[in-house]
């Protein structure tokens, strides 16, 4: 099956998500799909799947122009995709979920018997061990993942969009899914591939296609002509600036924030790190580490159930988010904006000055707007917030403008350490470089950051030091030189050995081996 | 797991002990509860708390809630007492008329919920009033007394301990479970309720699958009507109006997931035993009718609070 | 039906619509664009109905539409502080009744002078919804069963003690209360329950733990994380709404001179008309204490010129109904916009 994507835009109030994008899957190969966050590969995908339907442009399969309504119409189409967010009921079967689609039927009743049967042909390409009885929701993560390959499979569909189906999976699972790819291009169908990993897309795509900001960076080139430097810079542009942080010695600063031994209850083990003052102490990992758990347990949010925090030298006991805040002067900056960080419909003054109401009201607990304007209008000039005024919106800024509105509202609390959750997801490369700096710059104010980031490049040009964390343990310490090759090959090897070591005892190896 | 782990982490069993505690103490301590007459009493009762529990447990297995369910079959009483008094009908025609009425209003929530993406509670609430205004307008409080004596016949007829008045809602229960374990729309309904974008991505026409939730609701609420007129051998304009809280207590207490997607057939009819157990139990030993009213809210805390603790130990196991 | 056709043309907000893109179009012109449409709205029933009904604005019918008007108000103040949480309350007429026959008690039984009998049936209403503040944030069940389970309580533990017996011989400075006219219409009560208003207004707009129950309300995750202690600023937002009930019930006892076991039981669809009605949002984060009065008053209009209309009270429920629906149409139509936006850039 080959499918055409012509002239293709999609706007959402305030962003422009696709602009004029073309290109071309052909039967017998793998398409991978490339770009940073936000570059538009997540709505090029819902459009496809018949998710959101574009405002301009049209698809092709072979040739004859689709008009896709709903997800149905796209798989009727013969298009079937594993979506980044988990897709499975977690109260059905394994099987029921991988024949979600096209349940089989005998006499009018749903024909249990077959579907278990035909979900484990699906399910043996990629795992053997995995019961197509089990209830999703006794799965592991990685287990999940698998079930939605092979759902995406079960499908036999002429064209098979992966978004991401490696983030939460071992290299040996990723391995039996590459030969699965492979076979199914050799019976020659057509395959999207969308990935962060470099390494993947190298060694398993025909030819890349790489987007940038809603545009086509670099339209279906064979990969053989596209070195690995060539696709970085079709993702990140020309204009790429680096922040420059500056070497930094800051080994003699005094300890803030302490970790020795702790566990959490989330199963996180044996914990240990200092943060320095003014150091921006780095946690690389991929998705699924536990390093935002991590985060969450020293803020009060998930309990520590053993070792011991010290903040500024003192053991502490954090029972909750609002003694973090105004006992310990710890602040919190979720990856999750919209979820967790900002208020969206209240305006930016609100967002800001939230953290100091209490310290601000009166005797009889009044605030007085005039109040909170003195404290929310030097930090919009300090962080350079680009806003109409203080009453807009927050929903209606731009993503950096958003991140902006989060860091000022720990500035204006007083905080001392600061956590920052992915500071740069869904932002654009020059506001990026931007949030950077002012990391860097509240640092240079005595604040310390515990910096949490899947971004490889963000992580080596911000950190001071690198700690690595696999399975909800740190695997690595290192003392980041701001070289990115050494750097990088030293942080991967670090998971890597954990990934090897960790296949031996996997933590849900029990249960998949019941079935 | 064992087989006692497997009695802890059911629904079901919870109730089940309770039904069984239930029925020993109250065969222990009162001569008059094993009688046939009050069994058959008991048996007569359960009939219509089961149905309209079924009527909310298909809304909450989609992820929804109906407010309207009382208030419909209020409406459907008077309906089909008004059909069959004052213009005449035959039982075979008002009784399915009745139940169009009943799956009218259901699509109408049904309807009203996926085309405006406003919460069902407040749709449901907004008909609700309707519903019974309607229904109060047309009868002005004024109950329907001369059914035909076949269909007052029948909600007293029985056969030893055992209501005739049973039947149909045993019937119900059996298609309904089948409807929900083995067929497709069965199914799809549990799906967009257990992840509606799971669903959706799968293909699922999700609201259409909302609707159809919503008016086997209605359909099931006319039934209950129906069953109710019987029972009292009048169409009154009040019935319906007490079931607000029962509908809910059965569902929740036999462990339905308040989220959607999760509900039981066997567990939501075990609820409703215990409940009419409760209430038997209640005239049996002669104290304030007030204590059922009291109970069934403490009961639905408790069941709560069960689900809960359950959920957070599969959690952390 | 008139009620729902002139609820949308919002000379205001249809400006804004066809000259700007929905996302500029500012909350506070939302706001004030649906309290001047909510306001015209009550205006056009006056008119008509003082036009064909002299009657309608006699002193004695605006006294009574005021005493009425005193209780929808607060009956809709307390929905809405819970409805600023994310949150609702379905006990709010279980806890009035509480709190009226506990009054009634004290006063009847015991002999206690009015004003502490009326103290103390505040306290009851209050300690009720705490338990049920408490009992949300402590199960993380979502507050409608727990309401819905608590309400069948309180009314049960409420009939098991009073027997459902009515308390009619209060002290007579109660009824006398609730006869009291100033200026030949306005009752007592309509200044208490504006009172009370401007207190709200103050709450939201002006104090630390308005704004936190808003924040709560309006991703409580993100307020949590900003350091706003959520299950306590849910926990107050109950308490209040709980106090408001039984303010709204003793208030009712002021009117109808007598302690009655049957009040509240038709609480359920005001409390949730005038609030949705008036513009709060049923997501939380978002109220409007005046949008509530209004809305407040076209149910108290309604209700009153079905009266002297004669048409009769049995259609009351389907117009209110009726009403509550065209409401909500035009609340996802403001509200929803925003909402969709922030889930289609996912």
């Amino acid at each position: 099956m080959r499918l055409t994507v012509e002239d293709i835009g999609k706007s959402f109030p305030g962003v422009t998500a696709l602009d004029g994008v073309s290109f071309e899957i052909r039967p017998g190969e793998i398409h991978a799909l490339m770009g940073e966050n936000g570059a538009g590969k997540s709505t090029l995908i819902k459009i496809i799947t018949g998710l959101y339907r574009p405002d301009r442009g049209r698809l092709l399969v072979d040739g004859v122009p689709a008009d896709f309504h709903s997800p149905r119409d796209a798989i009727a189409a013969g298009i079937s995709a594993v979506h980044q967010e988990r897709n499975l009921i977690p109260r059905f079967t394994v099987g029921e979920n991988i024949l979600l689609e096209r349940l089989p039927r005998r006499h009018g009743l749903v024909d249990y018997g077959r579907v278990h049967r035909e979900a484990r042909r699906f399910l043996d390409m990629i795992d053997p061990s995995i019961d197509t009885r089990t209830e999703v929701r006794r799965l592991s993560v990685a287990q999940m993942q698998i079930v939605e390959i092979a759902k995406a499979l079960s499908l036999e569909a002429g064209v098979l969009l992966l978004d991401e189906p490696t983030a939460s999976i071992t290299g040996h699972e990723a391995d039996a899914l590459f030969a699965v790819l492979r076979r199914l291009k050799a019976e020659g169908k057509a395959i999207v591939f969308v990935s962060h990993k470099l390494e993947e897309v190298t060694a398993i795509s025909d030819r890349v296609t790489v987007l940038r900001d809603g545009k086509v960076a670099a339209a279906g080139e064979p990969i053989a002509s596209m070195s690995r430097g060539r696709i970085v810079s079709a993702m990140i542009g020309r204009e790429e600036r680096v922040a420059e942080i500056g070497e930094r010695d800051l080994r003699d600063r005094t300890a803030v924030l302490e970790a020795r031994g702790v566990a959490t209850a989330l199963g996180h083990r044996d914990i240990g790190f200092t943060l320095r003052k003014g150091e921006i102490l780095g946690l690389y990992g991929l998705v699924g580490a536990g390093r935002t758990e991590l985060a969450r347990a020293l803020i009060g949010d998930v309990r520590i159930t053993a070792g011991e925090v010290r903040v500024n030298g003192r053991p502490v006991a954090i029972a909750s988010v609002p003694e973090a805040i105004r006992r310990h002067r710890i602040g919190y900056i979720s990856e999750d904006r919209k979820a967790e960080g900002l208020i969206l419909a209240h305006p930016v003054r609100s967002n800001v000055a939230i953290t100091v109401w209490r310290r601000i009201a009166s005797a009889l607990g009044l605030v007085g707007r005039g109040a909170e304007r003195r404290i929310v209008e030097p930090l919009v000039r300090k962080l350079d917030l680009k806003t109409p005024s203080i009453e807009q919106g927050v929903g209606k800024l731009s993503g950096g403008n958003q991140q902006k509105v989060s860091i000022a509202k720990w500035l204006a609390a007083g905080v001392e350490i600061l956590i920052i959750d992915e500071p740069t997801v869904g932002i654009d490369i020059k506001t990026k470089t931007a949030i950077h700096e002012l990391i860097a710059e509240i640092t240079r104010d005595g604040v310390s950051v515990l910096l949490i980031s899947s971004d490889m490049p963000e992580m080596i040009t911000l950190a001071d030091r690198i700690l690595v964390m696999r399975d909800f343990a740190l695997v690595g310490e290192i003392e980041n030189s701001r070289r990115y090759e050494p750097m990088s090959r030293r942080i991967m090897s670090f998971i890597h050995q954990g990934a090897e070591g960790a296949a031996e005892n996997e933590p849900n190896g029990p249960e998949a081996a019941h079935g | 797991m064992t087989l006692g782990q497997r009695l802890i982490a059911n629904e079901w069993s919870a109730i089940a002990v309770a039904i069984v505690i239930g029925v020993v103490g109250l065969a222990a301590t009162s001569p008059a509860f094993l009688t046939e007459f009050n069994l058959y009493v008991m048996m007569r009762s359960f009939c219509v708390v089961l149905v309209v529990a079924f009527a909310q447990m298909l809304t909450l297995a989609v992820g929804q809630l109906n407010l309207s369910i009382g208030a419909l079959g209020g409406l459907v009483a008077i309906a089909i007492g008004g059909m069959m008094e004052v213009l005449g009908f035959p039982i075979a025609v008002a009784l399915p008329i009745g139940l169009a009425i009943g799956a009218l209003g259901g699509l109408i929530n049904g309807l009203l919920t996926v085309r405006t993406g406003i919460n069902g509670f407040i749709i449901t609430l907004a008909t609700a009033s309707a519903f019974t205004g309607i229904n109060l307008g047309i009868t002005e409080s004024i109950p329907f007394y001369n059914l035909p004596s076949a269909f007052v016949a029948f909600g007293t007829a029985r056969l030893s301990a055992f209501p005739m008045l049973l039947i149909p809602p045993v019937i119900v229960a059996l298609l309904l479970a089948l409807f929900l374990a083995r067929t497709v729309p069965g199914r799809q309904l549990l799906a967009v309720g257990g992840n509606p974008h799971a669903a959706q991505l799968s293909g699922v026409h999700m609201n259409g699958i909302v609707v159809l939730a919503h008016t086997l609701s209605g359909l099931l609420a006319a039934v209950g009507a129906i069953l109710a007129v019987a029972q009292l051998g009048s169409a009154q304009p009040t019935i319906g109006q007490d079931w607000l809280i029962m509908s809910f207590a059965a569902p929740i207490i036999g462990g339905a997931a308040l989220t959607g997607g999760h509900v039981s057939v066997a567990a939501t009819a075990l609820a409703v035993v215990l409940i009419v157990l409760i209430q038997n139990g209640m005239v049996l030993a002669q104290v304030d009718p007030y204590w059922v009213q009291f109970l069934l809210g403490a009961l639905i805390l408790a069941a709560v609070g069960l689900n809960r603790l359950r959920a957070v130990r599969a959690g952390e196991a | 039906m008139t009620a729902t056709e002139t609820l949308n043309p919002d000379p205001v907000m249809t400006v804004a619509d066809a000259n700007e893109a929905p996302a500029r179009r500012g909350a506070f012109l939302a706001e004030s664009g649906n309290l001047i449409g909510l306001a015209a709205i009550v205006l056009i029933f006056w008119v008509v109905l003082t036009s064909l009904r002299p009657g309608f604005i006699s002193n004695f019918n605006l006294f009574t539409l005021s005493r009425s008007l005193a209780i929808d108000i607060v009956i809709g103040f307390s929905t809405m502080v819970v409805l600023a949480t994310g949150g609702m309350n379905l006990a709010i007429g279980s806890i009035g009744v509480c709190a009226v026959m506990a009054a009634g008690f004290l006063m009847q039984g015991l002999g206690l002078p009015p004003l502490v009998a009326f103290a103390a049936a505040l306290a009851l209403g209050a300690a009720l919804g705490w338990l049920n503040g408490f009992a949300i944030v402590r199960s993380g069940v979502n507050s409608f069963i727990i309401t819905l389970a608590s309400a069948s309580l309180y009314l049960g533990a409420m009939l098991i003690l009073s027997k459902a017996v009515t308390f009619n011989e209060l002290p007579a400075a109660v009824a006398d209360f609730g006869k009291l006219r100033f200026g030949g219409f306005v009752s007592p009560l309509l200044i208490i329950a504006l009172a009370i208003g401007a207190a709200l207004i103050v709450l939201f707009r002006f104090t630390a733990l308005g704004r936190e129950i808003l924040a709560a309300g309006a991703n409580p995750r993100a307020a949590e994380l900003s350091g706003v202690p959520v299950g306590r600023v849910v926990i107050i937002a109950h308490t209040l709404s709980g106090a408001l009930a039984g303010a709204a019930g003793l208030m009712l006892v002021a009117r109808l001179g007598a302690a009655m076991p049957s009040i509240g039981q038709d609480w359920l669809l005001p409390s949730f008309l005038a609030p949705v009605l008036g513009g709060t949002l049923l997501s939380g984060g978002a109220v409007s204490v005046i949008g509530t009065m209004l809305g407040a008053l076209l149910v108290t209009t309604i209700r009153s010129g079905l009266l002297v209309m004669q048409v009769g009270n049995f259609w009351l429920q389907l117009f209110l109904g009726v009403i509550l629906l065209a409401a909500v149409m035009l609340d996802r139509y403001r509200g929803k916009v925003a909402e969709r936006r922030s889930l289609g850039r996912r």
